[in-house]
């Protein structure tokens, strides 16, 4: 009895006991900016927990703290850094108010492997973009495709149409000739890989047989997997002084990527729905013909051979049949003019308690393109954990899963006549292509194949299924009065297969030959990344502060892509093995990088921060592969405005800095070898001295970059603007120069000389209107590069494109690496041109009226840098451009004629300006806050336009585009996937 | 506390200094290196026989492009490459350019099989494994390819020459002149008959050298290359000497030789001169001239079918197909015996034994339905109708320019448009320079 009464108690005790032990206090409250406008999504945290929520659309919040009283941080970007104290007596009905903070001076930058600092005590310029910048405006076609014009000091190029993108990133002018100019993308610590795999579509194309032996497939980036929606903010270290620290791999800049955590407290639901089409941003037209005119197809009127007369007689009254008929088509219209449809559904949970916080994300987009049969489709699971193992101990997992699907057809060069644009170029509207009634299509006579009869029977597929995981460990080590040690541990893995699918049935006109083709393609990628180190913040006194860290990395990459292309298929059968021959390859890299590194940070009465660093980095791809390569860093930044001598109400922040770094390059894998591949014959195995000669002495290139700048705030943080200006010397550029090929060899790793960028980067933040009503806030930037090869220790090269006939790119000394020449008459072969823009700015804006409705919008402008079109030539010698029979210049020559005429002669034709002014994106939002149900937290809703004005003097499908994909040589077109416009309605609801 | 951070800190330095260590060193994981043959096994030299006859192949059916379109015996259209019909053929002003696939692509191509060679030639001398007998087999085999495979491409620069020692590629050697090149040419041909002879062929070769894959074989092959150089280089007498040590057989079939042989296997190649008839946008087709010019009756005419619609481009119309490799399957001729009787031919009427000639050539014209030879018999008359012989017996196999160009006969190539050119030579490409 006596038993039961105490067990009882002990039950009643238990029960009792969270009211007794763990008092908590329930806060409600609500945070707004100045004006009293809702501030949604800011996080409200309890000091050095993981205690925390964030504001819904109506800016409210409601959290439950253990104990009675505590500090809350609440933070939101663009605003400065609020801590308040809650007790029981204002947790009712808390008002937080945000003061702005126009120039993001209060936001923590990341300027250490391990190690951050406020934004108003960096020594660098770094670009951060926060998700409502990268995806809130109008959504772009692809995450890397969305940071076009938002980053200052960025030369950005959607390299095709094509569903599933492919956008080159160059940062601070190009780095690197033939290495990569591509900048490194770490994903919440985890190294991914971007490598561009192609279909081997050339097996069809044949597009290397005649020039350039670059690939010229048209493969999406593989930086284009992931989901915008994901990411919290990307943060771009531009050049080597700000990202020395990631040694050699960070020569071309490198892409931090943060995605969204857990915020804790009650579990946040959140729905999004797009719903858009996709349409041509600009077709070029086509000829209209009438009899004569098509009867010249067939030859000169004058032509006395009797093939000639025939011909023209012929071909006469194929016009005139067809006209008859009313059957004259525009089968540009009918290829690319196809509206798309596109979706885009995404779901999130966030949520947690003290001691382990979560965020889920779901999501799934469907995509058509502008041309029938295309399409991209990607979907998406993450899950975000953020545990506290002990009060001193935290553990953050990252994982990604993705799955995506592209269908991206026949566009670009080929010297088949099988792609798309090219057996256009030489179709005649007057000839039917169409399905006819017995299901078959008819030959195409005017070329190699019917690209109605291509774009409906073929398959290019490239599906993905790709899982990135990362953890990292926060552990603090020992805590003394002034100084504390952590051990910061990070590491991860990206792993993908990549399954291309390219299938030409034989029923294909161009299919007489091979009889059936098809090729698939497997690519299995690995990248892991280590990364430890210890990291120690003294401080000794209030005014001084030391961050040491110190640390460890290693990255390994391990692909391998084998490709089967079979030909004569049996009817029907998309499998290799049902095939008359089979050709097989198996291309391989590997390589393992390992870096030591040391930094110290010291921070003298909050407005002098000194960084100095050095990092050794050495890689199985160098020459030698046992050598430690050295690069330092050092920075130093002032602010005056926090010295005590500063007075003045003004400038509320003023900011010198400068900074200085190294950064490498290294090889590409195989560039030591000369290497023997496969060539058979009669089923003997044979081997053949590649074309590349190998270079065992290949040595890393090296990027050194000095940046200065000023950064000053005024009015209270409402007109901020920076100010930098850079000088990034390449040395050892890594180039594949043509060497003489009687040698047997047509190129061959150098390290060829010295290479230098230097150029401006202006920003202005403004907050011109700031009224309960209206609220404007304004980022305007104005960015210029200029290169120069200073040094070249091999002769000039020609390289990235199709010749000097034609126009093509020289690295000659004493001349901007980009510059673009061609032959001209007597000339010769001199410069005509430059891919490099001359400047470039941009506008961006939001303004919001009556607290809900928003209006945000980016302005673009690309000042100059030159195109090679061939999109045009093509179009002119296949007699079907629209402007083929006017005479403008007068000279009694048709226009077109004129320009055929001036093949061999000059390349100045084809090399045309390609400056845009471009409306990238416009959106319109309304956010609902006072809702019917308490359920529903928040009701969004939007319109928005995505490169739906464009002005440009280019005669091509669209400024931005790229041949070669993404590397040294963008902007030449030949007859790509046509840029598209995006039109799209938003939902997104909160619970 | 401070011991604690010191253990770590020891831990972590450790770590830095040993994990980095145990890295190994990552060959190339995609094929043999160079460094592979510095004592290469038989069956590593057999691979590099092999290579070289694959890789004789690549290009080939752009440089029959490139010398049937100079030498007027055939266009090439294309779609997406202008270059054919405007360079090639001197369009306006157009001329041919240095730096252009259709003379880079096939001189790269070349030079890329006399690395090969060079590479089998050393590796032959380096192999400690092997007799002198089966050293004398490599080396003879990879001397003569060099030589045919740098006559290609001495067809292309004439005048402008080639380079000849090409062994080390940080030292190559001089640009030599016209007749410096052919006379290296047939140094390095008689250089490898003297290895052939006695020489033990152990490695395998395809079946483009059926008949031709031994000792005897090769040297027949040999003399036969060096016979064509002979008549480049006017030795007449030369060129009779070499024919009577080659397979030259009169009465024999005219398509006797070696080839390159083509397939579907791994790896194989398919005979990029073949395209089917009746093709749209990118076509070959017979000169207009082809079909006018040669004789009624003669069989080789059927190297070309009249096409369902004549095919235009450029201001150029052909209602002909080029019909000589009738599958993608198709050999290509390196050497065979029609040419070698037309040597013969040509050696005779120069050196004045004309019923010798007559007799050739109409053993070609029989062959070809044609009644024998009825013009006067004289060497001027004779040397035209050997040249008209060559043109339609050795059609589209790369003759028809040189040979043009060997009797100074270029100007009587047919202009299709005004402002044509007919090229006699290509510039040295941009590389070389």
């Amino acid at each position: 009895m006596g038993k039961q009464i105490k067990q009882t108690a002990l039950a009643i005790f238990v029960l009792l006991l969270p009211g007794f032990v763990f008092a908590q206090l329930n806060i409600t409250g609500a945070v707004t900016d100045a004006n009293n406008v809702p501030v949604s999504g800011a996080s409200i945290r309890l000091r050095n927990t993981n205690t925390g929520t964030s504001s819904d659309q109506a800016g409210k919040f409601s959290l439950s703290i253990p104990g009675t009283s505590g500090t809350l941080e609440v933070s939101s970007i663009g605003f400065k850094p609020f801590s308040i104290e809650v007790s029981s007596t204002n947790a009712a009905s808390l008002t937080i108010k945000l003061a702005e903070d126009v120039g993001r001076l209060e936001e923590v930058v990341v300027t250490g492997l391990a190690t951050s600092v406020k934004r108003r005590n960096l020594a660098n310029s770094v670009a951060t973009i926060s998700s409502k910048e990268l995806s809130g405006v109008a959504p772009a076609q692809t995450f890397d495709a969305a940071l076009n014009g938002k980053v200052p000091g960025a030369y950005i190029n959607a390299n095709s149409g094509a569903p599933g993108g492919g956008v080159s990133i160059k940062l601070r002018g190009v780095t690197s000739v033939f290495g990569n100019t591509q900048p490194l993308f770490v994903v919440d610590g985890v190294f991914i890989d971007n490598t561009a795999t192609p279909a081997n579509l050339n097996f069809v194309t044949a597009a290397t047989a005649a020039g350039s032996a670059a690939n010229q497939d048209n493969p999406s980036s593989r930086i284009a997997d992931l989901r915008p929606e994901d990411i919290e903010n990307i943060e771009i270290l531009k050049g080597a002084s700000a990202a020395a620290i990631y040694g050699s791999k960070a020569a071309a800049g490198v892409v931090l990527i943060t995605t969204k955590r857990g915020k804790g407290g009650k579990t946040r639901v959140s729905l999004s729905q797009d719903l858009g089409t996709v349409r041509a941003r600009k077709l070029l037209g086509v000829r209209q013909f009438t009899a004569s005119t098509a009867a010249d197809l067939g030859g000169s009127a004058t032509s006395a051979n009797p093939d000639v007369i025939a011909a023209r007689a012929a071909l006469q009254q194929q016009f005139t049949d067809a006209q008859a008929a009313g059957k004259l088509f525009d089968y540009e219209k009918e290829l690319y003019g196809n509206k798309g449809f596109t979706r885009n559904t995404a779901v999130s949970l966030t949520g947690g308690n003290d001691k382990t916080s979560f965020f889920f994300s779901a999501s799934n987009k469907d995509e058509e393109g502008i041309i029938e049969h295309t399409g991209y489709k990607n979907n998406s699971v993450r899950l975000n954990v953020d545990h506290r193992l002990t009060d001193n101990i935290k553990i953050g997992i990252t994982t990604n899963y993705i799955n995506s699907s592209a269908d991206r057809s026949l566009t670009n060069n080929d010297n088949a006549g099988v792609s798309l644009g090219v057996a256009l170029s030489s179709t005649p509207q007057f000839v039917d292509l169409h399905r006819a009634a017995n299901g078959l299509f008819p030959d195409n006579p005017f070329a190699a194949s019917n690209p109605l009869q291509t774009r409906d029977l073929m398959t290019n597929n490239e599906s993905i299924d790709r899982f990135i995981t990362g953890i990292n460990l926060d552990a603090k080590l020992l805590e003394g009065g002034k100084s504390v040690t952590r051990l910061i541990a990070r590491g991860g893995v990206d792993f993908y297969t990549l399954k291309t699918d390219a299938q030409f049935p034989s029923i294909l006109q161009f299919q007489a030959v091979n009889k059936g083709t098809a090729i698939q393609g497997v690519t299995r990628n690995r990248n892991t990344n280590y990364l430890l180190s210890l990291v120690n913040n003294f401080n000794p006194s209030q005014n001084l502060g030391f961050t040491t860290s110190a640390g460890l990395t290693q990255e390994t990459g391990n692909y391998e892509n084998i490709i089967d292309a079979a030909t004569q298929v049996v009817a029907g059968q998309t499998n290799v093995d049902q095939a008359g021959a089979l050709t097989a390859t198996d291309f391989r890299t590997k390589f393992q990088d390992d870096g030591l590194f040391i930094q110290e940070e010291a921070s003298i009465i909050d407005a002098i921060t000194l960084t100095a660093g050095v990092r050794l980095d050495k890689s199985t791809n160098n020459g030698d592969q046992d050598k430690y390569y050295t690069y330092p860093k050092a920075a130093v930044s002032w602010n005056l405005t926090h010295m005590g001598f500063w007075k003045g109400e003004l400038f509320n922040n003023v900011k010198l800095r400068a900074a200085y770094g190294q950064a490498g390059n290294f090889p590409a894998y195989g560039s030591k070898f000369t290497a023997f591949p496969i060539f058979n014959i009669d089923g003997l195995p044979g081997s053949l001295v590649n074309i590349q000669r190998g270079t065992p002495d290949i040595k890393a290139e090296r990027t050194s970059e000095f940046e200065t700048g000023l950064d000053f705030s005024l009015f209270n943080s409402k007109l901020s603007f920076e100010l930098t200006y850079y000088n990034k010397k390449i040395q050892d550029f890594l180039l594949l120069a043509t060497v003489a090929s009687s040698s047997g060899f047509a190129s061959q790793w150098v390290n060829a000389g010295n290479l230098r960028n230097r150029g401006v980067e202006l920003g202005m933040n403004a907050q011109p209107v700031s009224t309960k009503n209206i609220r404007w806030t304004s980022n305007t930037s104005f960015w210029m590069n200029r290169s120069k090869i200073t040094k070249l220790t091999i002769p000039p090269v020609e390289l990235g494109a199709f010749g000097t006939t034609l126009g093509t790119f020289r690295i000659e000394e004493g001349k901007s690496a980009t510059q673009i020449i061609g032959i001209d008459g007597a000339n010769g072969a001199v410069k005509l041109g430059d891919a490099e823009p001359k400047f470039q700015m941009s506008f961006f804006n939001e303004v919001t009226f009556m607290k809900n409705l928003s209006l945000r919008f980016l302005l673009h402008w690309k000042k100059g840098g030159d195109n090679v079109n061939l999109s045009e030539l093509l179009n002119d010698l296949g007699s079907t451009s629209v402007d083929y029979d006017s005479d403008k210049d007068k000279n009694g020559v048709k226009d077109a004629q004129d320009r055929i005429n001036s093949l061999g002669v000059t390349a100045r034709p084809f090399i045309q300006e390609a400056g845009y002014l471009r409306l990238r994106e416009i959106g319109l939002y309304y956010s609902f806050t006072k809702l019917p149900v308490s359920f529903i937290k928040g009701i969004r809703v939007g319109v928005s336009a995505n490169n739906y004005w464009t002005k440009t003097k280019y005669k091509g499908y669209d400024p931005e585009v790229s041949n070669f994909g993404t590397g040294f040589s963008t902007n030449v077109e030949v007859m790509p996937y046509p840029a598209s416009k995006r039109a799209a309605f938003h939902l997104s609801i909160d619970l | 506390m401070k011991n604690k951070f010191i253990t770590y800190s020891s831990l972590l330095i450790a770590l830095a200094f040993t994990m980095p260590a145990c890295k190994k060193n990552i060959g190339n994981l995609n094929s043999p290196v160079l460094e592979d043959y510095s004592n290469p096994s038989a069956a590593q030299l057999n691979n590099l026989v092999t290579g070289i006859e694959a890789g004789m192949r690549i290009n080939v059916g752009t440089y029959l492009d490139v010398t049937g379109m100079i030498g007027r015996e055939m266009y090439r259209f294309s779609g997406a490459e202008p270059r054919y019909v405007q360079d090639l053929l001197g369009a306006g002003s157009s001329t041919l350019n240095n730096n252009t696939f259709y003379l880079t692509n096939p001189w790269a191509s070349r030079y890329r099989v006399v690395k090969n060679c060079n590479v089998l030639i050393q590796g032959a001398a380096n192999a400690s494994a092997l007799t002198p007998e089966d050293k004398k087999g490599f080396t003879g085999f990879g001397k003569t390819i060099k030589a045919y495979q740098l006559l290609l491409n001495l067809n292309f620069t004439y005048t402008n020459g080639i380079r000849v020692e090409v062994d080390d590629p940080d030292n190559l050697g001089p640009v030599l002149n016209y007749d410096e090149s052919l006379a290296a040419i047939a140094q390095m041909l008689d250089d490898a008959r003297t290895d052939l002879t006695g020489a033990s062929i152990s490695f395998p070769l395809s079946s483009g050298f059926a008949g031709f894959d031994d000792e005897a074989g090769l040297l027949q092959v040999n003399r036969a290359l060096a016979a064509r150089v002979a008549i480049y280089r006017q030795l007449w007498p030369a060129a009779l000497t070499a024919l009577s040590s080659s397979f030259l057989d009169l009465t024999g079939p005219l398509d006797k030789g070696v080839y390159h042989v083509f397939g579907t296997g791994l790896g194989d190649q398919l005979n990029g001169a073949y395209f089917p008839q009746n093709q749209n946008g990118e076509v070959r087709l017979a000169h207009p001239s082809f079909a006018t010019d040669i004789a009624a009756g003669d069989d080789r005419l059927a190297k070309t079918t009249v096409r369902t619609a004549s095919a235009s481009s450029g201001g150029l119309t052909s209602n002909r197909d080029l019909w000589v490799y009738k599958s993608s399957l198709a050999p290509i001729p390196v050497i065979r015996n029609e040419e070698l009787i037309l040597i013969y031919a040509e050696a005779k009427i120069q050196t004045n034994v004309l019923p010798d000639a007559v007799v050739a050539l109409n053993r070609i014209r029989t062959a070809h339905n044609l009644g024998a030879y009825s013009g006067a018999v004289t060497q001027a008359a004779l040397l035209n109708e050997m040249l008209t012989q060559r043109r339609f017996s050795l059609f589209y196999e790369g003759h028809r320019w040189v040979d043009m160009r060997r009797y100074n006969r270029l100007n009587q190539l047919p202009l299709d448009r005004a402002g044509d050119d007919v090229w006699d030579k290509f510039p040295l490409p941009l590389t070389e320079n």
